[in-house]
């Protein structure tokens, strides 16, 4: 039986040895993996990239007080991304859940459309939830778009659900008997900060506070982009996104205030794009390589 | 080797199902026409999917294009030649490009005069050139649904492409796309038979497939999927649920069509069988088998697709079963809380779900259906009904805040009608909750009975009279509240139910039930309610099989209620092939032309001069009671033929009688006689508006 760990170990090795940075988590609350600046503002730009890294992934309105076998308000994902798609990505895919462990010529593996859009980061893409024997257990997107900018190269997203990949292939009932460990249960580890967590969100977390947490952010984000901050502006409009996403789970954001919440999250996602970009190209796209590189430097002379 | 033999493949990573027959269509027939219009179309035309290829197979193409001759125009003659005759240095420069002598030009006459031509002989490309240039361009310009760019923004496309095959009689026709050059060489499927293969034509591609397992056929993976289930399902004691559309979206989500069979726990029986078959079709994609008991129940088995012929280690199923587990587990939990709660606390949560953000919630909303379903029941003389109308419009929206229809959307009215059922609402009532989005599409009927069409009817008239009320109208493909189809329900419940009811004062009532909320009057509404409405009616009656004009006529009289407009323009349906009609028809047309906006006037006997004019008059007056008569009886064919039986004296009198007399009074007479006549035929329908068979209205006249 496969355990938690083993799989963020294989996994990680797998996509280190395809030249992935292995990245650590964002130390803040983020809703994806996808938010981590080293996927959003990384697939922006003409500069490659590739990055693995687990995230945990908050999210509050799907907190369960550690009563539901399959949901979680904090679940972890595994992260890869490859800056530009290789046309091999698939094979490559396919290649790492060998890797963990799978025999596919005795599965059933099947990619079906599910594109995924993240409106309070101005982002969509084109893709497919990986289903493997009817499970989903992968979300597989091609980003066009992120923070409202047209994405060129275009980055390859691969998502693993590691609560679910675990308890797919133990076939296990509920995600707290999966192992962590051998001899440590996932429970054992996690379901009382479930059942805390799902207190607090649902239950005890100050809306007024919330509120001008939200506000506060918002006007430091700003505050940072003025100064040319970009990196410091983002982690801000991070934390609005967060509280945002407590207060939604509060029940404190009617149907008219979330609409307006959103777009005040997505214009600080878009604004920091914008200066991310601006910023690498002050600094001469370091990571360009190659004939990018070359036709870069031309452009620099004829300019 | 077959001769004139072309086949193209093109392997991509998984295209999304939806998309891979409309693609494949296009591409197909693109290149058709495009092979037709060179004068090289082949004989047959095969194509297949699967969600990671698309094939085209054509045969009997001819090896290349027909030679032609083409007229190249030079000078007008004028310029070609000196005032001496000879030839000028434009001739000559011309003769001299299409490398003919001076005296092998030919004169062509134009519009614009005459001038020299040359007549060049084009020779054919060979149809291998063309297909290279076609097929490339008509690949990358497929209008798919959704395109996407990869890697360093190559596309845009509906997903990467990854090989060609395209060979014509066993030789690569070149081309590249994407920076994929075409080639001989596939693959099989991608974890079964990855390894690469050439393939040598047609029937070789076909045949090393099939050795992989992999059928491009979507029809013959459709078969084989249907009977395996069908079989299946027997084998189980059952018979299979049927689910066309399903069973489509499989057939497009596999190469090999492999069945998945799986079983639930029996406890999950419990669920009501409209849930069960929900969960298993929007979750996992899967058919369900009926119990030989016939009432509708289930067997705790369902059946999918697995791209893989068989299941070596059980591990399909296993999969599939465990996530049909939990999303029944969900739906079971879902049912008991709803349960406990019931149907009337979740009505008080009403008041919190938003209808429209300027209309107000759905409690207020149910009030106006209460409200709105006793106006109909009045408007109807439905009395008995009235009660268990308030009751189901009452529970109509009541199952929006359950649990069970926030998680299968698909299932809203359906989910209260059963609830409702089981907390011992009457037949009547619970089946119009059940039915009320009855009917969603073209193959559904009408609510069951009155109280649901009364209730499906109010909650329609509701919803249009709200949107329209705020100026949320419809405008070319965009339609967010699915007004359309909201018309077009209502639409046919009027007809197929027989209700009738006038449309005009029901979308009066609808809007005051609304009070301050709408921006606009009830005349603006109307305004824009009656034309939009008028349009789902020529729809629905031209579906019925009514002629264009015949329906036109019939609305160009104004609507009092639907089963009465159908009935005048069945009238008219019925007698337009008559003879005398036909005549009455033409004159009604000339009667049309003539008094356009005069004013009617009484009409004064005094002033009749002609014996045509006091015959027609006379005639007129004879048959007018009968028709109005008839009318009021709702027998418009007799009132169309009444008014037919004035065509000998209506033809008299057009062939006698000046309308247009010198005398105003005499003039005013006759045109108030002829409104007079044309107001009585459109108690049916305005006849100006049926069209006459040009040659059928001459031979009449001659």
């Amino acid at each position: 039986m496969q355990t938690f760990q083993e799989l963020i170990l294989k996994l990680s090795e797998f996509w280190a040895r395809e030249g992935c940075v292995l990245q650590q988590p964002l130390d803040l609350e983020v809703g994806a993996g996808t938010m981590h600046p080293d996927t959003f503002l990384r697939v922006l730009g003409p500069e490659p990239w590739r990055v693995a890294y687990v995230q945990p992934s908050r999210r509050p309105a799907d907190g369960r007080y550690g009563d539901n076998p399959f949901r979680l308000g904090k679940h972890h994902q595994f992260q890869v991304i490859l800056k530009p798609s290789p046309l091999d990505v698939q094979r490559l895919y396919i290649r790492s859940l060998e890797a963990i462990g799978l025999d596919l010529t005795k599965h059933d593996l099947r990619f079906e459309e599910d594109n995924w859009e993240a409106p309070t980061l101005g982002a969509w893409g084109v893709g497919w939830q990986v289903m493997l024997d009817g499970m989903e257990i992968t979300q597989f997107t091609y980003f066009q778009q992120a923070g409202g900018l047209e994405l060129k190269p275009i980055s390859a997203e691969i998502t693993y659900g590691l609560e679910r990949l675990t308890m797919f292939l133990s076939l296990s009932q509920s995600i707290y008997e999966i192992e962590w460990v051998e001899g440590i249960p996932y429970g054992q580890v996690r379901k009382q900060e479930e059942y805390e967590l799902s207190r607090y969100y649902f239950e005890l977390a100050d809306v007024t506070f919330l509120q001008s947490q939200f506000d506060g952010w918002e006007g430091e984000a700003k505050r940072c982009l003025e100064a040319g901050l970009v990196l410091p502006a983002y982690e801000c409009a991070l934390k609005c996104s967060h509280s945002f996403n407590v207060l939604d789970a509060r029940g404190a954001v009617s149907v008219t205030e979330r609409v307006g919440l959103m777009k005040r999250v997505r214009d600080l996602a878009v604004g920091c794009a914008k200066a991310y970009v601006e910023s690498r190209e002050k600094q001469g796209f370091p990571l360009l390589q190659g004939e990018a590189r070359e036709a870069l430097e031309v452009a620099n002379a004829a300019g | 080797m077959p001769q004139g033999e072309y086949l193209l493949e093109v392997r991509s990573e998984e295209i999304p199902a939806r998309m891979l027959e409309p693609g494949v269509k296009e591409l197909a027939s693109r290149v058709f026409e495009e092979l037709m219009a060179r004068g090289i179309g082949p004989r047959e035309v095969e194509t297949g999917f699967t969600p990671r290829r698309l094939v085209m197979i054509l045969s009997g193409l001819p090896e290349r294009e027909p030679d032609r001759e083409e007229q190249v125009m030079g000078p007008p003659v004028r310029a070609a030649f000196a005032a001496d005759g000879a030839p000028t240095p434009a001739l000559l420069g011309f003769a001299k490009r299409t490398g003919l002598e001076p005296d092998q030009l030919a004169r062509v006459k134009t519009d614009k005069g005459e001038y020299l031509a040359a007549t060049r002989k084009i020779e054919g490309r060979p149809t291998r050139e063309v297909l290279g240039e076609i097929v490339p361009r008509v690949l990358g310009g497929i209008s798919w649904a959704k395109t996407m760019r990869w890697g360093s923004g190559e596309g845009p496309w509906v997903r990467p492409v990854h090989g060609i095959v395209s060979l014509l009689d066993g030789e690569v026709v070149p081309f590249g796309l994407f920076g994929i050059a075409a080639g001989d060489e596939t693959e099989g499927h991608p974890t079964l038979s990855p390894q690469p293969f050439r393939v040598a034509d047609a029937d070789d591609y076909r045949r090393r497939l099939a050795e992989r397992h992999v059928e491009v056929r979507p029809a013959e993976r459709r078969r084989v999927l249907h009977e395996t289930m069908r079989q299946r399902a027997e084998a189980l004691g059952g018979t299979l649920v049927e689910d066309p559309a399903l069973l489509d979206k499989l057939t497009a989500i596999c190469e090999i069509p492999g069945v998945m069979e799986g079983r639930f726990g029996d406890a999950f029986l419990e669920l009501p069988a409209e849930v069960l078959s929900t969960s298993l079709r929007d979750h996992q994609s899967a058919l369900t088998v009926a119990a030989p008991n016939g009432n509708g129940d289930l067997l705790p088995y369902f059946l999918t697709v697995m791209d893989r012929p068989d299941d070596p280690v059980g591990r399909a199923r296993s999969g599939n079963e465990w996530v049909v587990a939990a999303r029944l587990a969900d739906a079971r939990f879902f049912h008991g809380e709803d349960r406990k709660a019931g149907l009337g606390h979740r009505a008080e949560q009403l008041s919190r779900l938003a209808f429209h953000e300027r209309l107000g919630s759905y409690a207020a909303k149910t009030e106006r259906l209460v409200a709105l379903s006793a106006f109909l029941c009045d408007q109807l003389g439905w009395g008995a009904e009235k009660p268990k109308a308030a009751e189901a419009a009452r529970l109509l929206k009541v199952d929006l805040a359950t649990e069970m229809v926030k998680e299968f959307t698909s299932l809203q009215g359906i989910v209260g009608g059963i609830y409702a059922r089981e907390e011992g609402h009457p037949e009547e009532v619970w089946q119009a909750v059940y039915d009320q989005y009855l009917p969603a599409s073209a193959d559904d009927s009408i609510p069951r009975g009155r109280v649901g069409q009364v209730t499906g009817l109010a909650d329609r008239m509701d919803t249009m009279v709200g949107m329209f009320g705020l100026g949320l109208i419809p405008t070319g493909s965009k339609d967010p509240f699915g007004l359309r189809r909201a018309a077009q329900g209502a639409v046919r419940i009027a007809l197929e139910g027989g209700l009738p009811l006038d449309f005009e004062a029901v979308a009066a009532e609808a809007a005051r039930l609304y009070g301050d909320k709408l921006t606009r009057s009830a005349e603006k509404i109307l305004d824009d309610l009656r034309p939009f409405l008028y349009d789902r009616i020529r729809y629905i009656l031209g579906l019925e099989g009514f002629a264009y004009d015949e329906i036109e006529a019939g609305l160009a009289v104004g609507v009092s209620n639907l089963p009465d407009l159908r009935a005048r323009v069945d009238a008219l349906h019925k007698v337009r092939e008559e003879a005398a009609f036909l005549s009455v028809v033409l004159a009604a047309k000339r009667i049309a032309n003539i008094v356009k906006d005069a004013a009617e006037q009484p009409l004064d006997e005094s002033l009749f001069a002609e014996p045509a004019e006091k015959d027609l008059a006379a005639a007129f007056e004879g048959l007018r009671a009968e028709v109005e008569e008839a009318a009021a009886a709702g027998d418009y064919e007799r009132c169309l033929r009444r008014i037919a039986d004035l065509a000998p004296v209506l033809d008299r009198f057009f062939v006698e009688v000046l309308v247009m007399a010198e005398d105003e009074n005499v003039r005013r007479n006759r045109i108030s006689l002829l409104q007079a006549i044309g107001r009585t035929a459109s108690r049916t329908a305005k006849l100006s508006e049926v069209v006459v068979d040009k040659a059928e209205a001459r031979a009449k006249a001659g």
